[in-house]
């Protein structure tokens, strides 16, 4: 009601009725005439609109059709018009006439008979048929397609937001306050048996069957900014624990693993309305990606079920992939945020190997431009090819780099053709990937002789204009 | 007249008292105690005229100081000094004056100087030709009648100004600028003056506007009255939009007199509630321009406060005087909120039923029943609410099926102890509700005492014998009771640790235990798909084996919800032939569908309604439906076919409703009628007339004997069914009734309305119990749940609404808003608080369940309290 304008006499206008007689022929209409007739017709379109409103409230609909007018034609004894239908809905076009006003004619469209005969028979409607689902069990909205998710709680306040939120009824903006009343009282208490079978020691089917859930349900909305809390705290948790033995290394990097799942299961529903909690679901998955140990395998035997360092980085590098996939469309400043963070973390000095092997994973699953300015703006490949050195020698592992930087070709199953010293094109590709990224990665680099020469292509473009 | 009281008053006292019942003869109090209804000119002339022909011959009345006054003003007027007249007013006054005036023919057109204002008025300077005409007689020398063209109006003027008539004043003060300043005046005094008052003050300004307007349109002053009514009627829109709306489309004076609220208008009284102190500040400014005036406003801009802006203050007191009614109430100006000013006020006359007792009608406690819904329904006596009796044979008869029940001895022995106990006629009934009421603490005798039981003389006429359909249904019904699942709101509350996670989903476990308990229903809901806006209504079955609908493409479509096949009968039988089941069997049609159309009507279907003789236990045999086309059609379900047509109604049937023991039904129709009809007659067996608009929709009451219906008027009422008339009426609401429900344990009753509020209405006093507020867009269906317990509505807005019956609701608080809501800079005034009381949502609503895009059309409670709702699925884009 507050959005309907105020009613206000007057609005139709003498000039319409000299129009309208106009077009009738007659020209001599007086200014008191045509004053007394506007009036007039303004109340009997009033009465017409009244009664047609009648027929619309019956017919429990809020948009007035042009059945309801015609009903209400019939009813006050007027003959109808015909021709109007609801779902052809009327053109008007704007005609300027030499003096005055313009005026707004009905667009008569000319059919043609034979084009229309030609034309495939308009299909016939389907016909009417019903579904019955729970709309309620107690009191409680089950979780279905058919019911519509549950309102974002509190976090719908910006503007933006609200408005790509499941719409509130209608559009006079005040969401109902009950069901966040109620959603508030569930967030404040975890959703235990979600968690309970998603910590690592949790059967497979159980731990399946809630990321299932997390990947499809509709209703998570509520409970949202609960899981996205505890994936949060769970992941800073179990980077903090330091000094661990073997056994309790293998779980936690299970459990991250598990964070991961359920970060990536998120992102991947789609009834979910994740954006608000993005900036939340960064942090978890940069400190995997980044963190400089994550527990280098010793030489105690990881079980198979262990996920490695470099799986939990290839991981979360997959799910920042997904994100950024997902995302960078609607928030283009996530993109730049996330490759600054990892820039900073592969030039920083004095950083350990495995934060610059995730942060070139990092980079890669941003995208090439970012690998671009990380290896080659940046001077990371010199910096990264430098430590890799230095760990060589101190004899680390520097496995993980290489394979970060081999992640990016994927040439599965194609046998490596290593850059050819003879040739002189490859030749001048060697050169420009040890200038541009340091003599160890270079010769990383150069045993596949096409991915070689796609980057030499891309140093050498880089370096050209500078 | 209308200045009299102005200079009777002075003569008096400054400050004068609306209560002491004496000395304000013309101001109509209504006082709760004192009622001064007996002094001659407090006769409620009704018109104008009437009241001046009054005045002519009060010549006690006329003072000398009162004579003086007059002529003052007269001079005033007709030396009217530019300051007072806008100048765009002049142009427009002697615009106006050619055509009309040629129109009365009786006087020139050519007002000296084109003074403005009243002068230039044609129907004045007719009036002022009688007048003169009048003085004339008595005085010779004056122009008369026969010579009328020659007359101008100062010399009317002068004439007149020498007798001292008192029509002069009357005539001279219908001056259409007055009313504009003394609109402007009055709403500044309401908004200057104290914030406790202004509660209380801003009701009064809508009937006075309204008033203001029809006289400028009814004068022909169309441009004055398009620009007054821009500039106050948005300050009005808040409460009353229609209302507004139908008076903006009155733009000629044959408008004010075909348009049925001008109508009223004119004819009726306007009731204005208002506290004692508030009434005395009103009468002190009518009458000496005092109070919450913002200073200097009265000199500076209406000019002397002796001058115009008395005179216009002078208007608005001929429209307090002659169209509005005060219920001058004793409370506290601060202890009422702001809607409970507005309750039970408005044009309410014509509202009320003429009360069939006129002795009674004169004074129910003190007040004039015509304008007092209450006193109304106080007056009609007591209702028999109570549970309607069945007759002995048939009670025998359930009681010995129920008794031979394997599973439910223990409540068969209840039942023989009740039955032996004493020869109560509704002690089945009782027995049931013992089930669900003694959890919670109450004692049986407060759902089933109480209430006046009614005797099987009072129902409608039923066969004298049971059917084996009958006995069924009883039992069946005593079983719903027993296995009712129980709703109890306070649950809610109580035990916060049910309210599950979200991920535990709630199982159906609760409904297959014995004696289930539940806060909130649950409801299945069946969608509408592939529509198009043609869903107009549909309706469950009671024992929900069938889901009838109504398009408007003037077919009902019939869906068996067990997916059954339903079969009519072939066309080509031989009647002779049908002796037994398996012959009638045989000429059943061979192929059928889970879904069925009946073709019949010729208009869009508006009402249906499943005969409820089965009950729960046996499918429904027929269905009736109401239509656009004016009829209402009987359906067999036996045969598929259509069996009657009852036609009456002169206008669209709104709606249709079987009576609770069948054979009877119901039907409201535009054409302002509800009537009852029996099954088995071609002809309305009762109209029951009354509403000043469409009757929307009927609901019988439980035990039959009455007939709710909500009108287009705003208002509910409550029928004798037997008698046919009026035994309550609900005045509440601020727009069209859209549904209404009544309670299955006989006491309450509620109404929702186009102002998107529900009220619960308690029955037997006719009182409003509350009002709930909730809903965003029109609701569309009510129903209670089967243990009165809770209020479910179903909306356009594509929610489905649960509201707590018990609770005493009211408003949130407002802390409970969320913050940043309110805007900078903006006041909390009275306009603010209003849009808060009309659009929050109160306390008592339960829960909320929103549909994705499904406007609820029907709401159903099954006797076990499940609810069922349907609605048709909006595709996002139609267009």
């Amino acid at each position: 009601m507050n959005s309907k304008p105020t009613p206000r006499p007057g609005i139709y206008k003498a000039d319409s009725i000299i129009d309208v007689a106009d077009s009738l022929g007659i020209t001599n209409l007086s200014e008191e005439v045509a004053n007394a007739l506007a009036s007039d017709v303004e109340y009997r379109l009033h009465q017409v609109i009244e009664e047609a409103s009648r027929f619309t409230r019956h017919s429990r609909r809020t948009i007035m059709t042009t059945s309801d007018v015609d009903q209400a034609f019939k009813t006050l004894n007027i003959e109808p018009v015909y021709g109007h239908s609801a779902h052809t809905p009327l053109s008007f076009r704007r005609v300027q006439p030499p003096a005055g006003p313009p005026i707004y004619v009905l667009e008569d469209e000319e059919v043609d008979f034979e084009t229309v005969l030609k034309e495939d028979p308009i299909p016939v409607p389907r016909s009417v048929r019903y579904t019955a689902h729970w709309l309620a069990i107690e009191g409680i909205q089950p979780l279905i397609p058919e019911n519509p998710p549950p309102e974002v709680p509190a976090i719908a306040d910006q503007p933006a937001n609200s408005a790509l939120v499941t719409p509130p009824p209608t559009q006079n903006g005040s969401t109902s306050s009950a069901p966040a009343d109620s959603t508030a009282r569930q967030v404040a208490r975890p959703p235990s048996r979600l968690v309970s079978s998603l910590v690592p020691s949790a059967e497979e089917r159980k731990k399946t069957a809630a990321l299932t859930s997390l990947r499809a349900d509709a209703g998570l909305a509520p409970v949202l900014p609960y899981i996205t809390r505890w994936v949060g705290e769970g992941v800073v948790n179990t980077l903090r624990r330091e000094g661990l033995e073997g056994d309790e290394m293998d779980l936690d990097r299970r459990s991250l693993d598990i964070y991961l799942d359920v970060l990536s299961a998120l992102l991947e529903n789609e009834r979910l309305f994740v954006e608000p909690y993005l900036h939340q679901f960064l942090p978890p998955i940069l400190s995997i990606l980044l963190t400089s140990t994550l527990f280098i395998p010793q030489p105690l035997a990881p079980t198979p079920s262990d996920p490695s360092p470099s799986h939990l980085r290839t991981h979360s590098s997959s799910v920042l992939a997904r994100l950024l996939l997902q995302h960078s469309a609607t928030y283009p400043s996530l993109a730049s945020r996330v490759t600054k963070t990892l820039l900073a973390a592969l030039v920083e000095p004095g950083r350990m190997l495995g934060t610059r092997e995730g942060a070139l994973r990092g980079l890669i699953s941003v995208g090439r431009e970012a690998v671009k300015r990380g290896l080659l703006q940046a001077s990371g490949g010199k910096i990264v090819s430098d430590d890799m050195d230095r760990a060589r020698e101190m004899g680390m592992d520097t496995r993980g780099v290489e394979q970060a930087l081999m992640v990016h070709p994927a040439t599965d199953g194609v046998p490596l053709h290593p850059l050819n010293d003879m040739d002189d094109e490859d030749r001048a590709a060697a050169d420009a990937l040890s200038s541009g990224l340091g003599n160890t990665l270079a010769s990383t680099i150069g045993q596949d002789a096409t991915w070689a020469k796609s980057l030499a292509r891309v140093i050498s473009d880089v370096s050209l204009p500078s | 007249m209308v200045s009299s009281p102005a200079s009777t008053n002075r003569s008096q006292s400054a400050t004068p008292h609306p209560s002491g019942g004496t000395s304000r003869p013309n101001v109509r109090v209504q006082t709760s105690g004192l009622e001064s209804e007996g002094s001659g000119a407090e006769e409620d002339g009704g018109g104008d005229d009437e009241d001046r022909k009054d005045n002519e011959t009060a010549g006690s009345r006329r003072t000398s100081t009162r004579l003086a006054a007059k002529a003052e003003s007269v001079r005033n007027l007709a030396q009217k000094s530019a300051p007072v007249v806008p100048p765009t007013t002049t142009k427009r006054a002697s615009k106006k004056t050619n055509a009309p005036a040629s129109s009365a023919g009786r006087t020139s057109p050519s007002s000296p100087g084109g003074t403005p204002g009243p002068l230039s008025d044609p129907n004045n300077l007719s009036k002022l030709a009688d007048v003169a005409a009048k003085s004339a007689k008595g005085k010779k020398g004056i122009p008369t009648r026969s010579a009328p063209t020659t007359v101008t109006a100062r010399d009317l003027l002068s004439s007149i100004d020498a007798t001292g008539s008192a029509d002069v004043n009357d005539i001279l003060l219908t001056d259409p600028l007055d009313n504009l300043v003394g609109y402007k005046q009055l709403e500044d005094w309401i908004d200057g003056g104290l914030d406790m008052y202004r509660h209380e003050f801003r009701p009064l300004l809508f009937p006075i506007f309204c008033h203001f307007y029809l006289e400028l349109v009814q004068q022909g002053f169309k441009d004055s009255a398009i620009s007054f009514f821009d500039t106050h009627a948005p300050a009005l829109r808040e409460r009353h939009a229609a209302e507004l709306h139908e008076l903006s489309t009155l733009l000629l004076p044959q408008h004010v007199s075909s348009s049925p609220l001008a109508n009223r208008f004119r004819s009726e009284k306007y009731v204005v509630r208002m506290s004692r102190s508030g009434f005395s500040l009103l009468v002190g400014w009518l009458t000496e321009g005092t109070g919450g005036e913002p200073t200097g406003s009265g000199e500076g801009l209406y000019g002397s406060r002796e001058g115009a802006g008395r005179r216009a203050r002078m208007t608005v007191l001929t429209v307090v005087n002659g169209r509005l009614k005060f219920d001058v109430t004793m409370s506290n100006t601060s202890s009422v909120s702001s809607r409970t000013w507005e309750e039970n006020t408005g044009l309410i006359g014509s509202l009320i039923p003429v009360a069939s007792n006129l002795a009674a009608a004169k004074t129910v406690n003190g007040k004039l029943s015509t304008y007092d819904p209450n006193a109304f329904n106080a007056q009609q006596g007591d209702l028999k609410l109570g549970p309607a009796p069945l007759s002995d044979s048939l009670r025998e008869e359930t009681e010995r099926v129920l008794k031979e029940e394997p599973d439910e001895s223990g409540h068969v022995a209840d039942n023989s102890a009740h039955t032996n106990g004493n020869g109560d006629v509704k002690e089945r009934e009782r027995d049931g509700k013992d089930e669900e009421v003694k959890p919670f603490g109450e004692t049986p005798s407060t759902t089933s005492s109480g209430l006046i039981a009614p005797t099987t003389a009072d129902l409608l006429p039923q066969p004298p014998t049971f059917r084996s359909v009958d006995v069924k249904r009883e039992v069946e019904k005593v079983r719903d009771a027993r296995k009712r699942i129980k709703l109890d709101p306070s649950m809610l509350f109580a035990d916060s640790g049910r309210e599950t996670n979200g991920f535990v989903h709630p199982g159906i476990s609760a409904l297959s235990s014995r004696f289930p308990a539940s806060a909130l229903p649950s409801i299945c809901a069946y969608t509408f798909h592939d529509a198009l806006d043609g869903v107009n209504c549909s309706k469950f079955s009671e024992d929900s084996s069938l889901l009838a609908t109504g398009f408007s493409e003037s077919y009902v479509r019939l869906w068996s919800l067990k997916k059954e096949k339903l079969k009519g009968l072939r066309s080509d039988f031989n009647i002779g032939q049908v002796s037994d089941p398996t012959s009638l069997k045989k000429i059943r049609e061979k192929h059928g569908s889970s879904t069925r159309k009946l073709v019949g009507h010729s208009g869009p279907v508006f009402a249906l309604s499943f005969d409820p003789i089965g009950g729960t236990a046996a499918p429904p045999k027929y269905l009736l439906s109401a239509s656009a086309d004016h009829t209402t059609r009987l359906w067999s379900l036996e045969t598929m076919t259509n069996v009657v047509a009852y036609r009456g109604h002169s206008n669209p049937v709104w709606d249709v409703q079987w009576s609770p023991m069948g054979t009877y039904f119901a039907t409201a129709s535009r054409d302002r009628t509800a009537r009852l009809w029996s099954s088995e007659r071609m002809n309305a067996l009762r109209v029951f007339a009354g509403h000043v608009s469409d009757v929307d929709c009927v609901q019988f009451h439980p035990n039959s004997l009455y007939l709710a219906t909500g009108s287009s008027d705003t208002t509910c009422r409550l029928w004798d069914v037997q008698r046919g008339v009026c035994m309550r009426v609900f005045i509440g609401h601020q727009g069209p009734i859209t549904a209404i429900a009544s309670s299955p344990d006989g006491r309450y009753f509620a109404s929702a309305s186009t102002d998107l509020s529900i009220n619960l209405w308690d029955l037997s006093s006719g009182r409003r119990i509350k009002s709930m507020t909730g809903h965003t867009a029109p609701i569309n269906t009510l129903t209670f749940s089967a243990c009165t317990t809770m209020l479910i509505s179903g909306s356009a807005d594509w929610t489905v609404r649960c509201w707590d019956v018990k609770s005493p609701g009211g408003p949130k608080a407002k802390l409970q808003r969320p913050g940043g809501r309110v805007e900078e800079g903006v006041l909390p005034d009275g306009a603010l608080d209003e849009k808060d009381d009309g659009k929050e949502q109160t306390v008592d609503l339960l829960a909320t369940f929103p549909t994705k895009r499904t406007p609820i059309i029907n709401v159903q409670v099954t006797p076990r309290n499940l609810c069922l709702v349907s609605g048709p699925y909006l595709p996002p884009d139609p267009r």
